[in-house]
């Protein structure tokens, strides 16, 4: 009830707050979607000092394996925790703690070389162990459900070779294994967190023991979270004095914060309020790649979307670059495989053409199914109606785009009823007793064209593959995925897969979505990525002189 | 009053609001368990099955609900309110550290809306049926339609974004934390806040203003000469005080609602945002243990207003 409550109070304040916005926009510049409009470098080199601001939605756990380290734990965990890999600026896996890493000729173990001198906060040296402590003691253990855990189902164990050198050995291939440690794999001390992992309070609200360029100087609970440079770091000293992370958790206060120069850099939830960002004197608004997708997922268990061509046709008939126009204001490209435009080294993008939005098509396919006009206008098969619900979980975009498909299904005579929920009734639902006829999600995965786990038909029905697809020809092409070692014969697998996924449709896949990252303009040195990426080079922002 | 019955008033009446507060422990705990989802399925969307289920084990909810409310009980009555199942802290520790913000906000609102709300309601019902008064009735009604949301976004637009004088959110600066600094955090919650309220203080006290200057005591001290002004003070808003007062007292719960949206608004870090928090994560004992918490800050009041009614009105005896 509450609940609910407040999602209706959110998002008429949103309405209110866009209209309010619109009428006090003076002028709005006419930056096309997509374009860059990073800040340039300053001409002077950087400069030391300052304090920068970022708003996060709620009190974060700074523990990146935690549970409940929901999103808004991504942004400091990525400043204050280190992995072995890190996100490189092409998005590839580059050295963080590890310097250098080999695969075993059979693949089926990797060795890492770690940096040598590296100091956690609190003045230890970290060690091979701390890495063999994190995985053996804390992701390997089932019972303790940490977090991304299904992501390491192919690591047996991991070893330690020496005090700088440690071994992951697999159960079968994982090309995407350097990948996959890049992302929220943060290493945990061992002599700090060895008797309790996951729940240790002073450590995960408090002031944890980490090994990045910056460390927690104060949790305050809801109200913020401030890092101040750790002098144990072993790199270069950061520029920025002070970072702060403050709580804010309405995305219109947001805006309202950054408006008023209270914050200096933030994700745009609210792209409503862009032209307003836009024109507002002291801040850089920028379109950023997204490791992301949005689908609409047909529950395979009903026999009337296992015909490929009822699943072609709703793709021909839902008007898609129509809803990244009026949902997304233009940020975003129409998607036809699970490879996004962000991995540019695998993306296909003679794809994005495939399924033009053609309704007369989408009629032609659906009555070469066998389903044809009623008396009514809808379509009919064996006497019953092409009629279905669809769950709608109250997040983000998803309700104006199920209304959008809606309206496009109607238009060839399919009848859908919408079935709004409260998100996390959503979710108990759909994904974990997966009782639902189709629904729109979206998948965010880390910048790897390994989608094992959302598209195995080892994982329809209890995993992440939603629509339950199970395709030997597709499980092939994953396997071949994760057991190809170079890029050459990983992009030749991915794109073989991006084609099969087209034509197949496991989900059908509806846009590429881009990060709004709104920055004061004197925030320099952050690199061209996703704002959760860039977290990673907090080290090499500053802030200009003004 | 004997000073045995104020002992057996008010032992009564605290035996009365902790059967209040346990009632409505057991009703939210219940209801909870009952709404569909819950703290492991609010997870991130990308949790396995096998985590879940080891989630829910962690988190003890494998056990039979009425077993867990026994156990919550049991231990609520030793002061602890139980662990809180999305941060793993006590819920006692999470309360307190948002107490005191809702209490300084709630209470910076009633002090508003009483010391403004008593004159107004008071001058319009001296001026009643004037151009004053029916100014002051419309916005009254303006105020009782404005939706909290709304006038805290306006309010936001115009002295945050456009005239920088006030700050759009939280309870101190970033780098600041004195007196002034919290005051001025505070301005603006405290006015949203406030207005949740105002206009029923004045539209009850212009009413009951209204009623006692019909009374025959206050022609009687007129026509002994009394001046307008004690006329007003001694005899007018004495007695129209008395409803009032009473009124004041089912004002907290609504003003405690209000916080709810105040302080999401504000991001101003009070029981209303955690209220919100634990109820989309499904945080159990943290939803029950801020409902014995609500419970009892309007059981305290609804007590503190009924002693007070005792002083107010002579006529008031405790039986």
């Amino acid at each position: 009830m509450k609940l609910g409550l407040h999602t209706i109070l959110l998002r008429a304040t949103s309405t209110m707050l866009v209209a309010a916005l619109a009428v006090s926009a003076c002028t709005s510049t006419t930056t096309p979607p997509g374009a860059s409009t990073a800040p340039s470098a300053a001409a002077a080199g950087p400069v030391s000092g300052g304090t920068v601001t970022i708003p996060i939605g709620a009190d974060p756990t700074l523990n990146p394996w935690s549970p409940n380290a929901f999103v808004e734990s991504l942004f400091i965990n990525r400043a204050i925790f280190e992995g072995l890999t890190k996100p490189g600026k092409d998005l590839a896996p580059a050295a963080d703690l590890a310097q250098s890493w080999t695969v075993a000729p059979d693949g089926l173990s990797w060795t890492f070389k770690l940096r040598s001198g590296v100091k956690w906060s609190d003045g230890k040296p970290f060690t091979a162990d701390d890495v063999a402590f994190t995985f053996n003691d804390i992701v390997l253990k089932p019972d303790l459900g940490a977090q991304n855990r299904a992501s390491y189902a192919a690591v047996k164990s991991v070893t330690v070779v020496d005090p700088t050198t440690v071994r992951f050995d697999l159960t079968r291939k994982f090309a995407a294994l350097a990948s996959f440690l890049a992302y929220n794999a943060g290493i945990l001390p061992k002599h700090v967190l060895s008797a309790n992992p996951l729940t240790t309070t002073t450590f995960n609200k408090g002031i944890p023991v980490s090994t990045g360029p910056f460390k927690v100087e104060k949790y305050t609970s809801g109200q913020s979270v401030s890092l101040v440079p750790n002098e144990n770091y072993f790199g270069p000293k950061p520029f920025l004095d002070k970072v702060v992370f403050t709580v804010v958790a309405d995305p219109n206060t947001q805006v309202a914060q950054a408006l008023s120069g209270d914050l200096q850099i933030m994700i745009l939830d609210n792209k409503a309020a862009v032209d307003r960002m836009k024109s507002a004197a002291g801040l850089v608004v920028v379109a950023r790649p997204l490791v992301q997708y949005y689908w609409l997922s047909l529950n395979q268990t009903d026999s009337r979307f296992t015909d490929v061509r009822v699943r072609q046709a709703f793709v021909h008939a839902i008007d898609r670059q129509a809803i990244i126009k009026s949902v997304e204001l233009g940020y975003g490209s129409i998607a036809n495989s699970p490879i996004t435009p962000a991995l540019a080294a695998y993306y296909d993008p003679s794809l994005a053409s495939k399924y033009p939005y053609d309704p007369a098509k989408a009629t032609e396919l659906l009555k070469a199914a066998g389903w044809t006009p009623g008396a009514n206008g809808v379509l009919q098969k064996d006497g019953k109606p092409f009629q279905f619900t669809m769950d709608v979980g109250q997040r983000g975009v998803l309700e104006p785009v199920n209304a959008l498909i809606q309206q496009d299904l109607k238009k060839v005579g399919v009848v859908v009823d919408l079935n709004t929920m409260e998100w996390n009734s959503y979710i108990q639902k759909d994904v974990v007793r997966r009782e639902y006829t189709a629904t729109v999600n979206w998948w965010t995965y880390p910048s790897d064209p390994d989608v094992f786990p959302y598209y195995h038909s080892s994982a329809a029905g209890k995993g992440f593959n939603i629509p339950g697809y199970q395709d030997p020809k597709l499980d092939d092409l994953l396997v071949q995925g994760q057991s190809a070692s170079d890029l050459e014969s990983r992009k030749a697998v991915y794109k073989q897969l991006q084609q099969y996924t087209s034509e197949v449709l496991p989900y059908l896949f509806l846009w590429y979505p881009q990060e709004i990252d709104v920055l004061s303009s004197s925030l320099k040195g952050v690199p061209e990525l996703g704002l959760r990426d860039a977290m990673h080079y907090i080290g090499e922002w500053w802030l200009a002189k003004k | 009053m004997a000073a045995p019955a104020v002992a057996r008033f008010l032992f009564q009446r605290v035996a009365l609001g902790a059967l209040v507060i346990v009632f409505a422990s057991a009703l939210t705990f219940f209801f909870v368990n009952l709404a569909p989802g819950g703290p492991a399925s609010v997870m991130r969307f990308d949790v396995t099955a096998e985590q879940r289920e080891a989630l829910i084990k962690r988190m003890g909810l494998d056990k039979p609900v009425t077993q867990r409310y026994v156990e919550w009980v049991t231990g609520a009555a030793r002061g602890d309110f139980g662990t809180s199942l999305l941060t793993d802290e006590p819920v006692t520790q999470r309360i307190g550290e948002r107490l005191p913000n809702t209490l300084m906000l709630a209470g910076a609102a009633f002090v508003l809306s009483v010391l403004l709300g008593i004159p107004i309601g008071l001058i319009q019902a001296l001026r009643r049926g004037s151009p004053l008064d029916h100014v002051l009735s419309f916005l009254s009604a303006v105020g009782l339609a404005v939706p909290v949301f709304w006038l805290g976004i306006v309010l936001i637009l115009i002295f945050s974004v456009s005239l920088h004088v006030l700050p759009s959110a939280g309870v101190t600066g970033i780098t600041t934390d004195t007196l002034f600094d919290r005051a001025q955090h505070l301005v603006l919650p405290a006015v949203v806040l406030a207005s949740t309220v105002l206009p029923t203080i004045v539209r009850y006290m212009r009413s009951a203003a209204i009623e006692v200057l019909h009374e025959d005591y206050i022609r009687t001290a007129e026509s002994k000469g009394l001046g307008p002004r004690l006329v007003v003070t001694r005899h007018v808003l004495r007695n129209a005080l008395v409803p009032v007062v009473s009124a004041l007292g089912a004002l907290v719960p609504r003003l405690l609602g209000g916080a709810v949206v105040t302080e999401a608004v504000f991001s101003w870090p009070g029981l209303g945002r955690l209220a919100l928090e634990a109820a989309q994560g499904r945080d159990y004992p943290l939803i029950t243990g801020l409902t014995v918490v609500a419970a009892a800050i309007a059981v305290g009041t609804t007590l503190l207003v009924d002693v007070a009614y005792t002083r107010i009105d002579p006529r008031v005896r405790v039986a």
